[in-house]
């Protein structure tokens, strides 16, 4: 006996004409199609212009409009960009303060819970002085770029409140546990090779991703540099970034603390561009392999002298826009014409490879143009060699401090818009090499692990 | 969704559904009007301080959000002239021409002196009495206050959100994908096209605030193009810069309207000026009250 469920002649009949009636389904269904972009085609030549929907006047050329027939709507895709909405700013009473982290020149910082998520974020309360501009410049940029860089290395900010004070302007940021200066005042011994090549890639990256989008940050120094708990690496605190401005439009001197300033602006140059960045990450990087900040001028001078002592003299060769800049000229520099000036003072990192050095010495250009974009910086064979980077995962954590009370060491601000430009007069910097024999006597011996 | 940086945080319904202002009883045409001239207003002023138009637009456009929607300004609060100053003072501030607040309460206060809310090249040009535009410190101090304390209404307002992106630059990059550069009349097609633009940035409409850049550049290209009787490619071209039928057409309409509105508004408001401050938006209420007011009774008289 045939099986109950074989096909039978009536299946068969069945199943084709199914198959036949979607075939002319489909044909049907292109034929209409093409009618209507034929219509489509018509309209376009005779229609004065798409259709309308809503009108504001009675114009007489608005009545020369032709209904627009039914077509099909078209099934290509179109992309839409969003960017969301805008709404008022909430109140600073949404957040209940957990204690306060830093006062700095800027504001205060303190660490808070969202009450209705419980998230735990950092409020930044910005300082008001409303005397001459209206609302600051400077924490309208630092909001305008933050609010426009989304980058894991780059502190994100979540919005913006408002208090009881109509003056009153707050920041939400993503809360990061430790910063780079305090980190390190706290720690023992300095960062491990690997370590100090994972956080310098890091804080490569956020500047690169910054000077690939125009903005300079103007204030790269450790305590401005976070850290969280995973390792990961984020920049904060952007009161003197700012957008590259058109060509020639005289920038502001005052920009960058005084020990990860440049010497080209230490000279008083108007005309600087992303480079400033670059000697403030090489100092960064220094101080990351010392533990300790390795240019702590105590003035502009004692800093330009401090400079000059690390890295050299500069010379017509090695900057020749050097003596068209604005101090330049009260410069009294050593010139000894059988002496070689000595260039880059390796003595001072024994422990850094060949290649580091390489490295921090092209950071700590004194020429601006000889320095490395960050880019080169990123594809330089310092990162390739032994010891590799420290996966980020497998960062030590530490004890946190955000909050806690403790001693600090006095370090100088950032300096503020609208001080007085203390300049560099004339000064005798013959003798800064006089120490320099003995430190290249060398440093001694000593184990140090990876 | 992380926002694009090339797309402008858009209007959402309930943002245009009704306003502060109507809540506060102000008729949808009155505001409509004050509307037109606040960005009329803010343009003169960005002319008169010799700002560059992407400037001027980005003012105009913070100054029509700011009105949007029930949590935004009001019209018996903040009056359309202060806050189309604090609107370009704030703009001019982030870009690289920041002009102080002396140059704007200036300016501001020599248009406030022009006997029209329709502004035109020539009248700008007249040079009236000095007498009548001087501020004096005092009359200064208290408008720099004014200034600032509406400059951070505004940045509240918007949370922040001063991101403007306008579609000037799209739409010579449109015009150039277009390939129409090569011919004769390129120039008055572009020239005709910005000028779309700028039109529609005085819009009572906001057009700004409910279409992205690509679509307005889209839309002004197409008017130009209708104008100055360039031949656009015969296929469905806006949709490659993201714009469909729908769209280009209310915004061709929208465009187009705003000429027949104007002149109409110019008659509505012949021989007086579009209140801009919060005095004169009272004053217009009372005006239009009384006029009902005597209507109703003359509808009682007759009736009677």
């Amino acid at each position: 006996m045939a099986s109950r469920w074989a096909n039978d002649e009536a299946d068969k009949v069945e199943e084709l004409r199914r198959k036949k009636d979607k075939e002319e389904k489909k044909r049907l269904k292109l034929q209409k199609q093409q009618e209507a972009e034929a219509a489509a085609l018509a309209t376009q030549e005779t229609e004065s212009r798409p259709a309308k929907r809503r009108r504001l006047s009675t114009g007489e050329d608005d009545d020369q409009e032709v209904p627009k027939p039914n077509e099909p709507e078209a099934d290509r895709k179109l992309i839409r960009f969003e960017a969301g909405t805008w709404s008022p700013c909430r109140h600073v009473s949404h957040f209940e303060t957990l204690n306060q982290i830093e006062e700095g020149s800027y504001g205060w910082v303190s660490r808070a819970r969202d009450t209705t998520t419980n998230q735990v974020v950092a409020l930044k309360k910005v300082k008001m002085d409303y005397a001459q501009d209206g609302f600051p410049i400077t924490a309208l940029r630092e909001i305008q770029i933050l609010q426009r860089s989304h980058h894991p290395n780059i502190v994100s900010l979540q919005e913006i409140l408002s208090g009881d004070d109509p003056q009153e302007c707050v920041l939400v940021m993503e809360f990061l546990e430790h910063d780079l200066k305090t980190l390190q005042e706290d720690m023992s011994e300095p960062f491990m090779a690997s370590e100090v090549k994972t956080l310098l890639r890091q804080l490569v990256q956020g500047v690169q991703y910054l000077h690939t989008n125009s903005i300079m940050h103007r204030d790269l120094k450790t305590s401005n540099i976070l850290l969280n708990n995973r390792g990961q690496l984020k920049l904060a605190d952007f009161g003197m970034a700012r957008y590259t401005p058109p060509p020639n439009a005289p920038l502001t001197q005052l920009v960058v603390t005084l020990w990860y300033r440049s010497p080209e602006l230490l000279l008083g140059t108007r005309d600087y561009s992303t480079e400033v960045d670059m000697w403030s990450v090489g100092c960064i990087f220094g101080e990351l392999i010392l533990k300790e900040p390795i240019l702590s001028g105590k003035n502009e001078v004692d800093q330009l002298s401090l400079i000059f002592s690390l890295c050299g003299l500069p010379s017509e060769k090695t900057w020749p826009a050097f003596y068209r800049l604005p101090n330049a000229r009260s410069l009294k520099l050593p010139r000894d014409p059988q002496h070689k000036t000595p260039g880059f003072n390796r003595a001072r990192f024994p422990f850094l490879t060949a290649s580091g050095i390489d490295l921090l010495s092209a950071l700590l250009s004194l020429n601006p143009e000889n320095r490395p974009s960050a880019t080169d910086v990123l594809s330089h064979p310092y990162f390739g060699e032994q010891p590799k980077p420290k996966p980020a995962q497998m960062f030590p954590t530490f004890p946190s401090k955000a909050g806690q009370e403790r001693r600090r060491k006095r370090s100088p601000n950032a300096p503020k818009r609208g001080d007085e430009v203390q300049g560099v007069k004339n000064v005798d910097f013959s003798s800064i090499f006089a120490a320099r024999e003995e430190g290249e006597k060398g440093a001694g011996f000593m184990l140090k692990m990876a | 969704m992380r926002p694009s940086p090339l797309a402008n945080p858009l209007a959402t319904v309930a943002h245009l559904e009704t306003s502060a202002s109507q809540l506060d009883s102000i008729p949808p045409d009155l505001e409509d009007s004050i509307r037109f001239a606040g960005a009329s207003l803010t343009q003169a002023a960005g002319v008169l301080l010799r700002l560059p138009q992407e400037v001027i637009a980005q003012g105009i456009v913070l100054f029509q959000r700011f009105y949007l929607g029930p949590p935004g300004g009001s019209l018996t609060e903040y009056g359309a002239e202060q806050v189309s100053a604090a609107s370009l003072y704030l703009t001019a501030k982030l870009s690289a021409y920041p002009k102080s607040a002396r140059s704007v309460v200036n300016v501001y206060a020599y248009l406030s002196n022009l006997p029209t809310s329709f502004y035109d090249a020539e009248s700008l040009q007249k040079r009236g009495l000095e007498k009548e535009y001087f501020v004096s410190e005092g009359t200064y101090e208290r408008r720099r206050s004014t200034l600032f304390t509406t400059e951070q209404v505004i940045l509240r307002t918007l949370g922040f959100n001063t991101h403007v992106q306008l579609p000037y630059t799209l739409c010579i990059t449109y015009l150039q994908a277009l390939d129409t550069f090569s011919h004769p009349r390129a120039p008055e097609l572009a020239k005709r096209a910005i000028a779309y633009l700028n039109t529609a940035l005085l819009s009572p409409q906001c057009l700004y605030l409910t279409h992205q850049p690509s679509a307005l550049a889209t839309a002004a290209i197409y008017l130009a193009a209708r104008e100055v009787g360039i031949k656009m490619p015969e296929c469905e071209w806006w949709e490659v810069f993201d714009t469909d039928r729908e769209m280009l057409g209310f915004l061709c309409v929208g465009m187009l309207s705003l000429e027949g509105w104007v002149s109409e508004e110019k008659g509505r408001w012949a021989g007086r000026s579009v209140p801009v401050s919060v005095e004169g938006v009272a004053e217009e209420m009372r005006r239009r009250k009384e006029e009902t007011g005597l209507d109703d009774d003359m509808q009682r008289a007759v009736n009677g």
